[in-house]
């Protein structure tokens, strides 16, 4: 790295990469909808045969999506490392709770048996999986289509009083002020750095003090963020905002047939990881 | 429960969120001191600020926030799995409001200090739990990684806490220069 | 060249998000030297990589590929004595908010002393001076908040607090952008003493041409991420073709004397500082009937 201080050029939150392929095309509701059913059941299938075509399914979206598959990767690279360890303590100590199933090992207090070696597989390709699907939707959908998904799939929670457009007007100001707030940061960073701050010199061991380091990072941060939100909570009231008014939208999505279709796709998908009883 | 959130509910809600992001997405988030981790986190504190400052609604809110971008940005294992990554993050800002509810009248900052210890371990157990119930870890790993991580965090993030707290109720009031004190 | 300059810069590039799509080239192959006690412009359209080449000065920016040599350390190094360095190059940031951080006047300017571990005293002895140079009433102002201040006294205070850590080498992006006519002129007089009388090394980027024809020993043009240009003011303002090309303007003194010029007038477009301009000016009103009459009056 050639500065410590680009923060602002190291967010990637909603990194879209526009490819115009049939993925990025979808209605982002049934992208978003498609996605949370396929996590869901993706988290709770253990079998091999299950995980193998969770992991055929999100890599075939992946390459439907024509996204460059250097992106995908470099959300598991980093990961390898935490792979092995997890793998190595499941291996080690996950044994006695699944003892069942063929035995492989069993010296001291290291069982390794073919159920706890399901457990590993499992969990990395599961990894690897959600990797490759959260790739799929944040590659390909901008946020902005994001927030306005998130209020439209929630908006029938309206009627139970649900705050539906109020949570997607936060997320919405959340997302606007994470740039924001990195290159203030960096600013600062700099300015202190530029008087001879140095940030983290004090002995590993003493945690207050080095706590106290990051004090003249950290709480301006929240000054800057908390005197922005009163600015901008005078600008709504001046403008007459109030919560809970009804609002049209400025974007309306349609689902056409194909829409319906890839999530009549992913729901069976869905159905199948989540109730057939796969024999191995 | 409050009926409806405010504008300021929403707006602080907002920023606090963009600051879970931020502290999620960037390295400082991690304050360096010597946990099993390696680092200690304040991610969670946004949430812990947004509980104490506008309720327990908007706590939770920021909660999910810090709690979807960690899971979509997380390079661990552990935390691409929503179980693990978001449930828990919900409790933080509701907890730490609990205490800082029932502790209020006894001393503001003292509220505010055990809202953020308390607040901090609850992020530590729950998610930990979490890690037990879906084989992450067992429960051994769970409790010394709980007693080695848990502990200096919840001290960092007590500390942070009650000094953003601090420095903002402080802004406006008049104060003298450091160098303004007699030799 | 006869002593060692004091700021060299060798074929520097920089690009930031290397291996990304969102890849942006900065810097390609700057090159640029100072000499001790020179004040240096550096001018070239938005986007030419100026604030990323000063950048290196102080080592905010560490040289991607080719070298940065301040005062003798090479900053290509792993291992550079950045705290000494920053001390040793002072850079003021464009926009002064940027800057200041400390809620009170006096904490922001002493809060490069303190961190050089200087005693509470030394401190405000050099908080003082600083603030005197600048023309900031010390006993007046030290205990101020630093939110209320207008644009021009938090320049100032930017300033200040950049000269409390006594630099040698003085490093402002745009020093007067924002500013009005009045203070522009107040603090410009104050950056030519510090060069003069103070001997510091003086290195600005601006976009105001008469400021830099004002302040300048010699100018560097930067275009596309490299320096295309160097030469006195006087070269660079009268090489009118290449300043089109690189789309830097010209001091008005010069474009008036060019519009003379055109005109069929006979003047010296080398008369760009404002007096000189003038007496070309009034020569060229002498010339003239009803002009010579205007003249005498004068």
């Amino acid at each position: 790295m050639s500065s410590e201080f680009e923060i602002s050029r190291s967010i990637t939150i909603g990194q879209y990469v526009p490819t115009g392929s049939f993925i990025h095309r979808l209605d982002p509701r049934i992208k978003l909808l498609a996605f949370v059913i396929l996590v869901v059941a993706i988290a709770f299938n253990t079998s091999y045969i299950g995980n193998a075509i969770g992991l055929v399914l999100s890599l075939f979206l992946f390459w439907a999506s024509k996204i460059p598959i250097s992106y995908g990767l470099s959300g598991v690279k980093p990961a390898i490392p935490f792979i092995v360890i997890l793998a190595i303590l499941q291996l080690l100590f996950q044994g006695q709770l699944f003892s069942d199933g063929k035995v492989y090992v069993n010296y001291g207090f290291i069982l390794i048996t073919s159920e706890s070696i399901r457990l590993v597989v499992v969990s990395a390709v599961r990894f690897i999986e959600i990797i490759f699907l959260s790739s799929v939707l944040t590659l390909s959908t901008s946020t902005t289509e994001l927030t306005h998904s998130i209020q439209s799939l929630l908006s029938p929670l309206k009627k139970i009083n649900f705050p539906v457009h109020e949570i997607s007007l936060i997320t919405t100001i959340a997302i606007r002020f994470v740039p924001t707030f990195a290159i203030e940061m960096e600013k600062m960073m700099k300015a202190q750095a530029s008087r001879g701050a140095d940030f983290g010199t004090g002995g590993w061991w003493r945690i207050i003090q080095r706590t106290k380091e990051m004090f003249p990072i950290i709480i301006p941060l929240f000054n800057i963020a908390l005197s922005r939100a009163e600015d901008l909570i005078l600008a709504m009231e001046c403008r007459c905002y109030t919560p809970g008014g009804d609002r049209s939208s400025y974007s309306v999505y349609r689902a056409l047939a194909k829409d319906y279709l890839v999530l009549l796709v992913g729901f069976l998908f869905s159905l199948l990881l989540l109730f057939y009883p796969f024999p191995f | 429960m409050k009926k409806g959130l405010t504008v300021r509910d929403i707006v602080i809600a907002g920023v606090l969120g963009a600051i879970a992001i931020l502290l999620g997405v960037t390295r400082l988030g991690y304050i360096p001191v010597p946990t099993a981790a390696g680092n200690a986190t304040i991610m969670h504190i946004p949430a812990i600020i947004g509980g104490i400052m506008q309720g327990p609604v908007v706590g939770l809110i920021v909660g999910a926030i810090f709690g979807i971008s960690s899971f979509l940005n997380a390079t661990v294992p552990l935390f691409k799995d929503p179980l693990v990554a978001i449930l828990p993050r919900l409790f933080i800002g509701v907890v730490a409001w609990l205490i800082y509810a029932g502790f209020r009248r006894k001393s503001e900052y003292f509220a505010v200090g055990a809202a953020a210890f308390i607040g901090t371990l609850a992020n530590t157990v729950l998610v930990l739990t979490m890690a037990v119930i879906r084989h992450y870890l067992t429960p051994g790993v769970a409790w010394t990684v709980g007693i080695t991580n848990g502990i200096p965090e919840a001290i960092v993030g007590t500390i942070v806490t009650l000094a953003v707290v601090l420095a903002w109720k402080q802004i406006g009031k008049a104060q003298k220069s450091k160098i303004s004190k007699d030799v | 060249m006869p002593s060692r300059p004091i700021i060299q810069v060798e074929n520097l590039s920089h690009t930031y998000m290397k291996g990304t799509p969102m890849e942006h080239v900065a810097l390609k192959g700057a090159s640029l030297y100072v000499e001790e006690g020179e004040c240096i412009a550096i001018i070239g359209h938005t986007g030419s990589g100026k604030s990323t080449l000063i950048q290196h000065f102080n080592g905010l920016m560490r040289p991607e590929s080719g070298k940065v040599i301040i005062d003798g350390e090479d900053l290509s190094k792993k291992k550079v004595e950045l705290k000494t360095l920053r001390q040793k190059v002072g850079l003021v940031f464009q926009n002064p908010e940027d800057q200041i951080f400390e809620k009170i006047i006096g904490d922001d300017i002493a809060y490069g002393p303190f961190k050089l571990g200087l005693q509470l005293k030394e401190v405000r002895e050099r908080v003082k001076w600083a603030m005197s140079v600048v023309g900031l009433d010390f006993e007046e102002m030290k205990d101020r908040q630093t939110f209320a201040l207008s644009g021009g006294q938090k320049r100032k205070v930017a300033l200040a607090g950049i000269l409390a850590l006594k630099p040698k080498i003085l490093v402002l992006d745009e020093p007067t952008s924002g500013l009005d006519p009045r203070s522009r002129n107040e603090l410009l007089e104050k950056i030519k003493r510090l060069n003069k009388e103070e001997k510091l090394t003086v290195v600005f980027v601006s976009h105001n041409m008469e400021e830099v024809a004002f302040l300048a020993d010699r100018v560097y043009v930067m275009a596309g991420g490299t320096d295309v240009l160097t030469g006195t003011p006087k070269e660079i303002f009268t090489d009118k073709e290449k300043l089109h090309r690189y789309q830097v303007g010209t001091p008005e003194t010069v474009q008036v004397l060019y519009r003379l010029t055109d005109l069929g007038y006979q003047v010296n477009t080398d008369a760009f500082s404002i007096t000189e301009a003038a007496d070309e000016i009034i020569k060229v009103l002498a010339g003239t009937k009803e002009g010579s009459e205007h003249v005498q009056r004068i």
